[in-house]
């Protein structure tokens, strides 16, 4: 397989403040292998390390310790050949202000070397792509939130970079052009097999998104996997509330299969299972058997924030 | 070298004069910098020589100092734009992600201080001819043209060092974008021969290239020269300087990684 990026024991401190010096550990010993054409997501609580971490990747930061290799070449060496081959779109993005989006895309491309006919018909394709033709003479500073944000997608993609970093691509958006970014942002992954690397506060944008989860806290990877399997290591499993007329002795056996807690009140049982589909006819059965009448029956299924919380606490 | 990489690297480089100069067009400070600050510093320092009667050879002392001063100004001011619209506009993350370097801005930069720089240096020759008399082309147009570049190549020093000295100490240190010129006015000898000022303030003039410029310009108009080969010492100094800058730069650069001051102006 082959990785993009690969990182070993990276730590990083920032040290601030004057006359007194004070530290701030970012990263303590970050280990991470992020394999070709993968959406993932790095997840954490804020001060985590998620935007040092992406920073180092960009080349913004430098690591103190440790191996940091993007695209098989390390950052520290070859960071001139790594640096046309990634891209880089942040929330609350921030553009020359007196240039329209158009200069913009057309500034932008010069960095990249872009000339003449290519960087003309580069940033027309940009344009159509993220529906900026309204907006094509408009300044920067013109432009609303969403717009600003689909102008710095754009940007982002102005020399097809196999590796993209976006650091809260739709924080500040409303929830339509959010839902809108969030398709930009998937197509590109789809159509053009660009690995993506995204950090995001959004549990549902995660979970739609990213193959993938990276879970940081205090600088660390503290959880790694797909959605589904951290759910099912943090034992969060689906929430089923069953409501009834006075008080009933608990008929379900506690080595019963999937079964990860039981809580038994007046008038209801709330159980946790690993997943309800599977459980729910066999919990119903033993039910309806011992002769409770159910009123009501409600499931709640786990999903990502609930890992964001048992992990950030 | 096929003519694609090299065509690449002048895009680059001309990437930054093209942000310049949308940036110059759009914002009305700009105006100020190129027209009405120049204008109005030549025109009291002019009327001034008018009314004390100055002899015609130290009104053109004054008058060649003001106009050289006005065409630095500008100049540095363009090369360190190159970096401060992206700092006052929080998009320095995304010029230091891109894959440029610091000669690419140095040399895009430059050329729209030159541009910027000749505009104000043609604009108040013409003026400096005909409100007060004094003609600027006496030592030639070779000499003149040397005398120009010079000044522009010490627009690119200034300029430079205001960089670096963003990229170390943050934001906070884009004030000196305005006042080290104005230290230079009061060491090399702008509007006075530095051999009047105090001994180690004159030290301090030798050791910056504008003084060297203006000796080498004045001596056409009678005025004898402190020292030999003003303008050899004055391209070789410069030229070191900037070399010497460039190499500091990228040490800024690398530094603002470790410190992560490239994100902190990027917020």
């Amino acid at each position: 397989m082959k990785f993009v990026v690969e990182m070993e024991g990276v730590h990083k401190t920032f040290v601030y403040g004057w006359p007194r010096k004070r530290k701030n550990h970012a990263l303590r010993g970050v280990d991470l292998a992020v394999p070709e054409g993968v959406f993932w997501g790095i997840l954490g609580p804020n001060g985590a390390g998620k935007t040092t971490l992406l920073s180092i990747l960009a080349n913004l930061i430098t690591a103190e310790r440790g191996m940091v290799r993007v695209l098989g070449e390390d950052i520290r060496s070859r960071a001139k050949a790594i640096r046309p081959r990634i891209n880089l779109s942040s929330g609350h993005a921030n553009f020359p202000w007196s240039m329209t989006v158009q200069e913009n895309l057309q500034y932008y491309a010069m960095l990249y070397g872009l000339s003449g006919k290519r960087r003309n018909q580069r940033v027309e394709e940009l344009i159509d792509l993220f529906d900026l033709q309204d907006f094509a003479r408009v300044p920067f500073d013109g432009l609303s939130t969403g717009t600003k944000q689909r102008l710095s997608l754009a940007k982002s993609l102005i020399n097809n970079p196999e590796l993209l970093f976006l650091d809260e691509p739709t924080v500040g958006l409303d929830p339509d052009i959010a839902n809108r970014v969030r398709e930009s942002i998937l197509s590109i992954h789809k159509e053009k097999g660009t690995t993506i690397l995204m950090t995001t506060h959004n549990m549902k944008e995660a979970e739609t998104l990213c193959q993938n989860i990276v879970f940081i806290k205090e600088g660390m990877v503290k959880a790694f996997g797909v959605p589904q399997d951290l759910k099912e290591e943090l034992r969060l499993g689906d929430r089923i509330t069953l409501l009834f007329d006075g008080t009933v002795s608990s008929p379900l056996p506690d080595d019963m299969d999937g079964l990860y807690s039981f809580e038994k009140g007046n008038g209801y049982h709330r159980i946790i299972v690993d997943d309800h589909r599977k459980r729910l006819p066999q919990i119903l059965d033993i039910f309806v058997r011992g002769g409770v009448q159910i009123r009501n029956l409600s499931i709640q299924e786990a999903d990502l924030e609930d890992v964001f919380i048992t992990l950030a606490r | 070298m096929s003519l694609s990489p090299l065509q690449g690297e002048i895009t680059k480089i001309t990437a930054f004069a093209f942000k310049n100069w949308i940036m110059t067009r759009r914002n009305i400070f700009t105006f100020f910098e190129i027209i009405f600050w120049p204008v109005v510093g030549f025109l009291s320092v002019g009327l001034l020589a008018e009314f004390t009667q100055l002899q015609p050879e130290m009104r053109a002392f004054i008058l060649l100092g003001v106009i050289a001063m006005g065409a630095v100004q500008v100049c540095q001011l363009d090369v360190c734009y190159a970096l401060l619209y992206d700092v006052w506009s929080k998009a320095v993350k995304h010029g230091f992600i891109a894959p440029v370097g610091i000669m690419h801005m140095l040399l895009g930069s430059l050329l729209m201080g030159i541009m910027r720089g000749t505009a104000v240096f043609l604009m108040l020759m013409a003026a400096s001819y005909f409100l007060f008399d004094f003609n600027f082309m006496v030592p030639g147009a070779t000499a003149t043209f040397l005398f120009a570049f010079g000044l522009f190549l010490n627009g690119a020093m200034v300029g430079m060092l205001v960089c670096i000295l963003v990229l170390v100490f943050g934001n906070r240190a884009e004030v000196a974008a305005w006042s080290l010129v104005s230290l230079m006015l009061l060491v090399c000898g702008i509007y006075y021969p530095i051999s009047i000022l105090p001994r180690w303030i004159m030290f301090t003039a030798e050791l910056i290239p504008l003084t060297y410029f203006l000796e080498y310009f004045r001596q056409f108009y009678g005025f004898e020269t402190t020292f030999h080969h003003p303008l050899a010492r004055g391209y070789l100094m410069v030229f070191g300087y900037l070399f010497l800058e460039v190499l500091l730069l990228k040490a800024a650069r690398g530094r603002a990684k470790r410190k992560g001051t490239l994100l902190k102006l990027s917020e």
